[in-house]
């Protein structure tokens, strides 16, 4: 891949500047702004119909921006077919040619740039090697399971030397073990090929597994993004706490701000969060999150009291066994229900359903939300 | 594929008389042919089995000119109706508002020969008088005769008959491919035409051939649209036509029509064999390959 | 993977070719509006103009513009107008006789034949239009005249002792010719219309012990109606429209649409020719709008998509 990037070595692979997309009254994309580094695995997640894959083929030359720009290594390709841009793609499923064996699938785009095909042969050969396909070269794509379908897309893709990979939910069509097996193989093949992978999904353990860095896209906006592991653990937009994680969502209003933390009032109790930068007035709805796994629950004390800032009074609901792990589910005063995650059979003396019961956690735990 | 439970018997009738419908339709044609061997020719009560009416259509000049006027209608028109059918069913697929093409499309289905006839003959005829009104302000003979009913105006006439046809089987056998593939072929690196080229036209290659037998035979038997639009020239249909209310139609007439149902029949005969074949060795051909699949 | 690169992306032999792929991608797109503007040019327009045209001033060979009612008169305030509505009537008939006939072979092919073979058996009901219409129109004569194939038979037969004169030269001629035209498209419609009755429908009807009959009025019917409808009214349209059945089959006053235009248009009487194809126009974007606000005819190309 060496000389392919000199030129561009200081451009990033993908830049999205202000970019949107209509169809008709229907807003697809609004004002997008994106930079995607060479040779990073980015991860667009949002829910289905968010606009993510609207942008990934918006990248690729599929559609055209109503407004805004595409660039590719620094150079504006929005006017562009996808045949002419340095991006190629792998899509959800039946994207194979039909009538075509494996390998003249895999060779198909190195025929079309006119590489004799002796040559073509062998390097598309040495390609589903990479992939793990040898021996299926003569068959057929029907008389192939949905994960070999998408190792050849995979295979056509890569043989090209392209240095942008789009992948649009490639994994969505498989079932949940082969759908892991092969994220893990997807990374690995990223770190080993070094180009940029664009992958969409709607999956976050799938996110969680290959990105480097995330960007969320919900409702056409691109919502936040930034380090897998942080869009994670420090979420900052409500949006992106209540889809990534098993998160608990509390509103309440702010009864007390002070220097770097304030007090927010949740169904009578006084939870103190900190601030992180972000502007809050006295008696303004904010929302809280805190992941369900660093929510501790024991048993009420006899005493009502509010406590420390921490925690919150409840009663106990049901416990949800999951195998690994067990969700207690907890009702507030306020109806709203939250959930406590534990290592299954850490706790064996459980509350009975109705059972006063106490919610606490480390103070940086939870985290505030204004918008 | 039927029910475990019916009645086989039942079933079989239900065959029985789906095909004496198609005999009870085809009838007509097969008395027509049934005439044509007929050394007597028609009416007559006595019959003698001959081929001299085959042989006499080819010293017949009248019936030769119209064969060749018709069969040069038929090329051009499918060479025109075929690739405008792709074209549309393409648009159609990835468009957005489908309503107006259906319309457009499927409408001169619904058009009765007669009325469609006469309302493109009359709008010829305005055309061509006003283009020869253009020529005169403008001082020039060029615009004259565009629109004078000619081959021309037959072609645009036969072309809005046949395309709702081609369209329809065109657009049945596009449903074969998924647009996903024309764009993987597109990120591959092929231009919009090589991807059509290589992807799309390989798999709606039956479609697009079955139009044109269709268009071909339907040029061939189409009378209404033609006789109203055509300039000097006589075409098979309507020498039949003129030969039927005047004299009656020769014996030669009755051996050219059998002649064109046999081509048709064979045309037909061949594509539901051929796919027939096709499919069956496909089959035969998945289930050898598909030997144990090794994981994935 | 080093070994494996060849042509690298973004580079300056690249971008030769952008100007023309953009400009080629441009004209790509405007091709496909060729059929829709030729279909527009010679199909919409002609069609829309002849009612304009109707309304133009008779001359000797031509017309010249006017607005005059001349046309619609001559129509309708005479024997034209009985014989349009005449054949309305029988035209309707034939329908009938059509959907009751041809309705259950589209409900037994798509119910009983294996999906691979249906598209063949429809074929079957093409083999009829291998031939041209007047050929097929014209040897119904020997068919059902006097002496002809029918009467002969029954005769034999011994169920009839005089031969039935009327199966020619009269109205009950002309529908059975369009029934013998036209049948095969209500097989098509239907065929294409049952796409929208799923087969599992048949095992859900039997698991809840519903009777063919009601199965047909209340589950097949109203899912198939779309293609139903259309089917119908392309027959209807037909048998008002095609002035062949008429002229070869049928007696004194049987005089249909198609037949009057086509007279007018041999007697050179073109505002009167175009007055009945605007009157045939309006009346099937009539059916066709009833149609479309009853059932959503758009529906019936959904199999397609």
């Amino acid at each position: 891949m060496s000389e392919t990037t000199i030129a561009t070595d200081k451009a990033p692979a993908v830049e999205v500047k202000n970019l949107s997309k209509h169809y008709g009254p229907v807003k697809a994309l609004r004002n997008v702004d994106l930079t995607i580094a060479a040779g990073e695995y980015f991860v667009l997640l949002g829910p289905s119909g968010g606009g993510k894959t609207t942008l990934l083929r918006t990248i690729g030359g599929f559609h055209k921006p109503t407004e805004g720009q595409v660039l590719l290594h620094g150079r504006d390709m929005s006017h562009l077919p996808p045949d002419k841009r340095p991006t190629t793609m792998v899509f959800q499923a039946y994207a194979l040619f039909p009538h075509m064996t494996v390998l003249q699938n895999v060779s198909y785009g190195l025929k079309v740039a006119g590489i004799d095909r002796k040559q073509a042969e062998e390097k598309a050969a040495a390609m589903m090697d990479v992939v793990g396909l040898s021996g299926f070269a003569e068959r057929k794509p029907h008389e192939l399971s949905g994960g070999q379908q998408q190792r050849v897309q995979l295979a056509r893709a890569l043989v090209l030397d392209r240095d942008i990979l789009l992948l649009d939910e490639p994994l969505a069509a498989l079932d949940a073990q082969l759908r892991k097996d092969m994220c893990l193989e997807l990374k690995h093949l990223q770190e080993k090929v070094g180009i940029t992978f664009i992958h969409v999904t709607h999956n976050q353990e799938e996110a969680m597994t290959v990105a480097d860095r995330i960007a969320l896209v919900a409702d056409g906006n691109l919502v936040e993004h930034g380090k897998a592991r942080d869009i994670y653990r420090a979420p900052v937009k409500k949006f992106t706490a209540s889809f990534v994680g098993e998160n608990n969502m509390l509103s309440g209003r702010v009864s007390d701000v002070n220097g770097v933390s304030c007090t927010v009032d949740v169904a009578g109790s006084q939870l103190v969060v900190q601030k992180r930068g972000q502007q809050v007035a006295h008696g303004q709805p904010v929302d809280l999150s805190i992941r369900s796994e660093l929510v501790q629950l024991s048993r009420a004390n006899g005493s009502n009291n509010a406590g420390d800032g921490h925690s919150i009074l409840g009663s106990y609901d049901e416990a949800v066994y999951l195998g690994l792990t067990t969700s207690h589910l907890v009702r507030l005063p306020n109806g709203v229900e939250m959930t406590s995650r534990t290592i299954s059979d850490a706790v064996d003396d459980l509350p009975t359903p109705g059972d006063p019961v106490r919610l606490h956690w480390q103070p940086e735990a939870i985290r505030l939300h204004t918008s | 594929m039927t029910d475990e439970y019916a009645n086989p018997w039942l079933y079989r009738l239900k065959w029985l008389y789906m095909l004496l419908l198609v005999v009870t339709l085809m009838s007509p044609v097969l008395y027509v042919m049934y005439i044509s061997f007929n050394a007597n020719g028609f009416g007559a009560r006595a019959y003698d089995f001959t081929f001299e009416w085959y042989r006499l259509v080819f010293s017949d000049t009248l019936l030769l000119n119209a064969l060749r006027w018709t069969l040069t209608l038929a090329v051009v028109v499918t060479c025109i109706t075929v690739p405008f059918a792709v074209l549309a069913a393409k648009y159609y697929k990835t468009a957005q508002n489908k309503l107006p093409i259906v319309f457009l499309l499927l409408a001169p289905l619904f058009v009765p020969p007669d009325i469609l006839g006469s309302a493109l003959l009359v709008y010829f005829k305005s055309l061509n008088a006003s283009f020869i009104w253009l020529g005169d302000q403008l001082g020039t003979s060029m615009f004259d005769g565009w629109f004078r009913l000619s081959f021309f105006t037959a072609v645009i006439g036969l072309i809005i008959y046949t395309i709702p046809y081609a369209f329809i089987v065109v657009l049945i056998t596009m449903g074969r491919y998924r647009t996903e593939q024309t764009e993987a072929a597109r990120a591959c690196g092929a231009d919009g035409w090589r991807a059509f080229w290589d992807i799309e036209f390989p798999q709606i290659r039956a479609g697009v051939f079955s139009a044109c037998s269709f268009c071909v035979i339907l040029v061939f038997n189409e009378y209404t649209r033609t006789s109203l639009l055509k300039g000097g020239f006589d075409t098979f249909t309507t020498v039949l036509i003129s030969q039927m209310l005047n004299t009656g139609m020769s014996p030669q007439s009755y051996a050219m029509s059998s002649m064109v149902a046999f081509t048709a029949i064979a045309i037909i005969g061949s594509i539901i064999i051929f796919t027939l074949i096709r499919t069956e060795s496909l089959s035969r051909l998945a289930r050898a390959k598909a030997e144990p699949v090794m994981s994935s | 993977m080093a070994s494996l690169t060849t042509n690298s992306p973004g580079g300056a032999a690249r971008s030769a070719g952008e100007t023309s792929a953009v400009w080629r991608e441009r004209v790509g797109r405007w091709i496909f509006y060729l059929p829709l503007a030729f279909m527009v040019v010679f199909f919409a327009v002609p069609m829309a103009l002849t009612v304009v045209f109707s309304f133009f001033e008779r001359t000797m060979f031509w017309m010249e513009p006017a607005f005059t009612l001349f046309s619609y008169n001559n129509f309708f305030f005479s024997a034209r107008l009985e014989n349009f509505l005449t054949s309305m009537k029988y035209s309707a008939l034939a329908v009938v006789i059509c959907f009751i006939f041809g309705f259950p072979i589209a409900v037994f092919i798509r119910r009983s034949i294996p999906q691979v073979a249906q598209h063949r058996v429809i074929l079957l009901f093409i083999l009829p239009f291998m031939v041209s219409e007047i050929i097929r129109v014209f040897a119904l004569r020997p068919v059902l005249q006097r002496n002809g194939l029918v009467n002969t038979t029954l005769m034999d037969w011994g169920l009839i002792d005089e031969p039935i004169t009327s199966l020619l030269y009269t109205h009950t001629g002309v529908v059975i010719g369009e029934v013998l035209s036209f049948l095969p498209f209500i097989v098509f419609a239907g065929f294409l219309a049952m796409e929208a009755v799923p087969k599992f429908i048949f095992e859900v009807c039997d698991d809840l012990g519903v009777g063919h009959r009601r199965r047909f009025t209340d589950v097949i019917l109203p899912l198939a109606a779309p293609g139903i409808f259309a089917g119908a009214v392309f027959i209807f349209v037909n048998g008002l429209g095609v002035a062949l059945l008429p002229n070869i089959l049928g007696g004194p006053g049987a005089v249909n649409a198609g037949l009057i235009a086509t007279q007018a248009i041999t007697a050179l009487d073109f505002p009167l020719a175009m007055a009945v194809s605007a009157i045939m126009m309006a009346t099937l974007m009539g059916l066709l709008y009833i149609g479309h606000r009853l059932f959503d005819l758009t529906k019936i190309l959904t199999p397609l998509n």
